[in-house]
């Protein structure tokens, strides 16, 4: 069932090597990129980054799934054999209670530490370690630009961009320049975009999704007919934009929330790449 | 004495199903069974039993009254060589011939990584944690994932377990306390033909469905991950030693 939707993959992928693929998979295909004549396509070419900030913690189980957990865990105790401390700890039980009887001879005292003393010990620091919290502070405030929020969820970087005259918000782009792959023209947009330390992982040299759309009839020029936008997943590893970067041109959303940015036609589009688990 | 009858007659019909018995037989049989008085009367109906004896047998063996004589059948209708049916039943010539089982080291196929479609050649998942059943449950996971995408699975295995002891400082004196025990466990799915294409989806659902706890590294398999699951054999080293 997958074979075939792979297949289609690699087909698409031969479609756009075929029509109007500059791109390549490889560093070595570069006199490829050089040979279509980019005057006769209308269509410019943009590589777009989709940046995303892996969940830092689990999602909480739903209540019929803590249930689960619990029962399975109480059949687990149930059935398994006495570990090395458990076996301590009884031993430990019948010596004292020998000793109350007064049966017991006095023996040399070769456990200093019983068991429990360990126990006690165990609980004291249990007691004072506080795990981090699920709900930050950014999520009190729904302050959209804060990496700190929503801990288990994907979180994608939006940007507030001119296209015309209009401010739009898309995922952030950069024209391809004759020479680069499209993959390092999404590099580049990192680079540009951070200016510092936004260090990201790309899994593969094949984009993830396209989105395809025509100028405006004012915007239109000759031999530009729209543009084809190219997307490229990364995985953010470390690092954040400086505080110094005007506030309200970036959002790290999550799926749910691109919908309050992003055109329908786009969203749908970049929807269809989105892994939410 | 009725019910005595019953069962001595029983015990005579099965002695005759059993086929091939001499009567001898199963007038002995007749007698373990039965008292003094009884055994008269059915020395009275051996005869007409005998009869039917005689009867069952033909009965049972078809044409030929030989079949019932003595253990092993002796058949006559044999498939024969100028018969249309002879050679019915041969099958080994249909069975493909079994290669002999290579008992020494397999020999690593390495894929191409340059080309059109640019395929991975063989990939080690390596599923690291501190819990045994966690680690063995995400690799059985893994397993089943790459079957129902059709990645064609290798081999899935297990490196040995490395066992940590963590000591601490007491908080009395200078002896270091034994704390806990960790058993680092690691499982490894080796696969091949990935596509590059899909391989940045696989990879993506590997890392976001990973439990808590558990590490993931996705690595080439090199000869020294291979040599790295055999054991260390110091005499065959001791003596490259004294060679060189």
């Amino acid at each position: 069932m997958a074979a075939p939707t792979r297949r289609t993959v690699l087909g698409l992928a031969r479609c756009w090597r075929r029509f109007e693929s500059p791109w390549s998979l490889g560093s070595r295909s570069l006199t490829l990129a050089a040979a279509p004549s980019n005057s006769a396509s209308p269509w410019r070419l943009m590589g777009a980054l989709c940046l995303q900030r892996p969940p830092l913690v689990s999602k909480q189980l739903t209540p019929m799934q803590e249930e689960m957990a619990a029962l399975q865990q109480q059949m687990e105790i149930e059935r398994s054999l006495y570990s090395d401390h458990e076996l301590r700890a009884l031993d430990e039980a019948e010596q004292l209670e020998k000793k109350k009887s007064d049966l017991y001879e006095e023996k040399d005292e070769k456990n200093i530490l019983l068991v429990q003393d360990l126990e006690d010990m165990w609980e004291q620091k249990f007691l004072q370690f506080k795990p981090g919290a699920r709900i930050t502070d950014a999520d009190v405030k729904n302050d959209r630009s804060s990496l700190h929020r929503k801990l288990d969820r994907n979180l994608i970087l939006l940007v507030k961009d001119k296209l015309g005259d209009q401010d739009v918000w898309m995922l952030p782009q950069a024209e391809w320049q004759p020479g680069e792959t499209l993959r390092q023209t999404a590099e580049r947009t990192l680079a540009t975009l951070s200016e510092n330390n936004l260090e990201a992982k790309f899994l593969g040299n094949a984009p993830c999704g396209h989105y395809k759309f025509k100028f405006p009839q004012a915007v239109r020029a000759e031999g530009s007919l729209g543009a084809k936008i190219f997307f490229f997943k990364a995985l953010l590893l470390t690092g954040d934009f400086s505080p110094a970067v005007e506030k309200g041109r970036h959002v790290w959303a999550s799926k749910e929330e691109l919908g309050d940015y992003l055109k329908p036609k786009y969203l749908a589009q970049v929807r269809r790449f989105l892994l939410d688990l | 004495m009725n019910g005595a009858l019953g069962k001595v007659t029983q015990s005579i019909q099965a002695g005759h199903e059993r086929g091939g018995e001499e009567s001898g037989a199963a007038r002995g049989r007749r007698g373990y069974n039965a008292a003094a008085d009884i055994r008269v009367l059915c020395l009275k109906n051996d005869t007409i039993f005998k009869q039917a004896f005689s009867l069952l047998r033909f009965r049972t063996s078809g044409e030929n009254p030989v079949y019932s004589a003595g253990g092993i059948l002796l058949t006559t209708s044999r498939h024969y060589r100028s018969k249309p049916t002879h050679g019915i039943g041969r099958y080994k010539h249909l069975v493909k011939p079994e290669e002999p089982k290579k008992k020494k080291g397999k020999v690593e196929i390495r894929a191409i990584n340059v080309g059109t479609d640019y395929e991975y050649g063989t990939l080690n998942i390596h599923l690291i944690a501190y819990d045994m059943a966690l680690t063995e449950s995400y690799a059985q996971y893994v397993h089943n994932l790459c079957n129902h995408l059709s990645i064609k699975v290798e081999e899935s295995y297990a490196m040995p377990t490395k066992t940590m002891e963590v000591l601490q400082l007491q908080d009395q004196g200078n002896k270091m306390l034994l704390d806990s025990v960790l058993t680092t466990h690691e499982r490894v799915v080796q696969i091949s033909g990935l596509n590059a294409t899909f391989a940045e989806i696989f990879l993506e659902i590997i890392q976001s469905n990973l439990p808590e706890g558990v590490k993931l590294s996705v690595r080439e398999h090199t000869e020294e991950d291979f040599k790295g699951r055999f054991k260390a054999r110091p005499e065959l080293e001791e003596l490259l030693a004294k060679l060189n």
